[in-house]
């Protein structure tokens, strides 16, 4: 039961591999396809998710990486400007710190 | 006889429904005058109306209203927040401190009975709030502008209050409340239903779409007579020009050569070739053209909305920036459409949507459920009721509100 140190801690691009497929399945593989997806990506503005989308992509986050990661509550937290410059970096970043 | 003054922003689909219910005021003996960051086109001011654009005190900002009516054709590549922002911190506010000291003086020249402010021209409120003057709302679409296209958190709702009250600061309001907004009369050009307010606080005042501007477009009747039926109409409305090209080539490889007739308004100069079923002109008659159709496709602009309603039309509503996103969910919840994103449209969920909306006949009765509840919300004569009564009530009133404002 030893939380501190999992031997499953991700890298950040395997953070990114997952997350990149979870937007994939979310707005579809045609509209992924003709996306340039990088983690400076831009969930609404470079990736056009509205909130239906968003939250679905969050929802998978949360599955996939454990009931302890509050990606839902941490979103509500976010004023205006970090909603719109909110990228796959800082959900990276933040799937990190939860691990 | 009572005085009103109108106080609207440069967006054709907000001057409108007040060109409609100023005409049947002045039909009514009423002294109606209008002002606004443009000028109107003669044309379209009501009989016996007078438009004022106070161009001395707008003269200095001239160069930043270009600048931001030129940013509202961004909204179609903007993200929902970014659209939010454009609209409080670009848009309404700035246009709130540059219309003031027109409005203030035009206010003072014309000493109206009461101030009827758009819902997105704060400056009308704000000056008959200063001044003490009676003054109504009218909000041309339903309230609540942000939808679904983004989420909201506390921390946007509180940004959202700070720049409300901080604006109402600035002229000198220091009151919690919002009171760019009528508290007393707020005059919705649509249904509570449609609105999905179940229980509206007493000064919403929902009429439906108002009428009185005729449009009588050329059309070639015949021609269409002739197509097969099914018939679509297809509108995206008069702005969104630069994605106008990709929105119907979307269409035509949809529906071109299929057995149904779509009637597309716009330029037909966007494309060189038109498949044989679509009949193409810019400026329609749309409201007659409507009773000759099935259903309709348009992106949730409430001018094409509302005349689908009046018409108990189905439709294929394709949301593309602004309070079309609200719009789009309240169609698809009250059933009387299929919401298409438009930045998610994929041609197949198009066809398929026309299919559903054709031949489900759910869609239809739906739609013409709206339509009665429209037809029941009374339209002009409503509007009007209202407006009278309110300047009525105030006109006994006031006297006693100025003597208590010495105490």
């Amino acid at each position: 039961m030893d939380h501190l140190t999992p031997a499953t801690r991700l890298s950040s691009d395997e953070i990114f591999v997952v997350l990149k497929q979870f937007i994939t399945e979310v707005i579809g593989a045609e509209f992924a396809d003709g996306l340039d997806i990088s983690k400076d990506s831009t969930f609404t503005r470079d990736l056009e998710m509205d909130s239906i989308e968003l939250v679905a992509f969050s929802e998978k986050v949360k599955q996939h990486f454990g009931t302890g990661i509050d990606f839902t509550g941490w979103l509500s937290n976010m004023d205006i400007d970090q909603l719109i410059a909110l990228n796959l970096n800082n959900i990276i970043q933040y799937i990190q710190q939860c691990q | 006889m009572a005085k009103f003054l109108f106080v609207v922003p440069p967006f054709f689909g907000h001057i409108s429904p007040t060109l409609s219910v100023g005409a049947t005021l002045l039909q009514r003996g009423h002294k109606v005058v209008w002002t606004g960051l443009q000028p109107l086109a003669p044309h379209h001011i009501p009989e016996g109306g007078v438009w004022i654009t106070p161009e001395e005190e707008l003269a200095p900002h001239r160069e930043a209203i270009a600048r931001v009516l030129k940013r509202q054709d961004d909204g179609p590549n903007i993200s929902g927040a970014e659209a939010l922002k454009l609209a409080l911190e670009e848009t309404y506010a700035p246009f709130c401190r540059w219309m003031m000291p027109g409005v203030s003086r035009i206010a003072d020249n014309f000493q109206p009975d009461v101030i009827v402010s758009d819902c997105i021209t704060w400056a009308g409120a704000i000056c008959a709030y200063s001044k003490g003057i009676p003054y109504a709302t009218t909000t041309p679409v339903p309230p609540g502008i942000v939808g679904e296209e983004m989420l909201e958190t506390p921390k946007i709702n509180a940004w959202q209050n700070a720049l409300i009250t901080g604006l109402q600061q600035e002229f000198g309001i220091y009151t919690d409340a919002h009171i760019v907004n009528s508290p007393q009369l707020n005059i919705v050009f649509t249904s509570a239903e449609f609105a999905g307010c179940t229980k509206p606080p007493p000064h919403m005042q929902f009429t439906g779409p108002v009428k009185g501007r005729p449009n009588n477009a050329p059309f070639d009747w015949d021609k269409l007579a002739a197509m097969p039926s099914p018939k679509v109409y297809a509108s995206i409305g008069t702005l969104l020009v630069n994605i106008r090209k990709e929105f119907f080539s979307k269409l035509v490889t949809a529906f071109g050569n299929t057995p149904v007739t779509i009637v597309a308004a716009t330029h037909p100069g966007i494309m060189e070739e038109w498949p044989s079923n679509f009949i193409v002109q810019d400026f329609v008659p749309q409201s007659a053209v409507m009773a000759q159709m099935d259903a309709v496709i348009c992106h949730g602009g409430f001018n094409t909305v509302n005349d689908t309603f009046l018409h108990g039309l189905p439709m294929i509503i394709t949301p593309i920036a602004y309070d079309q996103f609200h719009t789009a969910s309240l169609i698809e919840r009250a059933g009387c459409g299929i919401k298409l994103r438009y930045k998610r449209l994929r041609i197949p969920d198009l066809q398929q949507a026309l299919h559903n909306v054709l031949h489900n006949p759910q869609y239809r009765l739906a739609a013409q459920r709206i339509r009665e509840t429209y037809i029941n919300a009374g339209g002009n004569d409503a509007a009007v009721f209202h407006l009278e009564q309110f300047a009525a009530a105030n006109k006994t009133s006031t006297h006693l509100t100025n003597a208590n404002s010495h105490i």
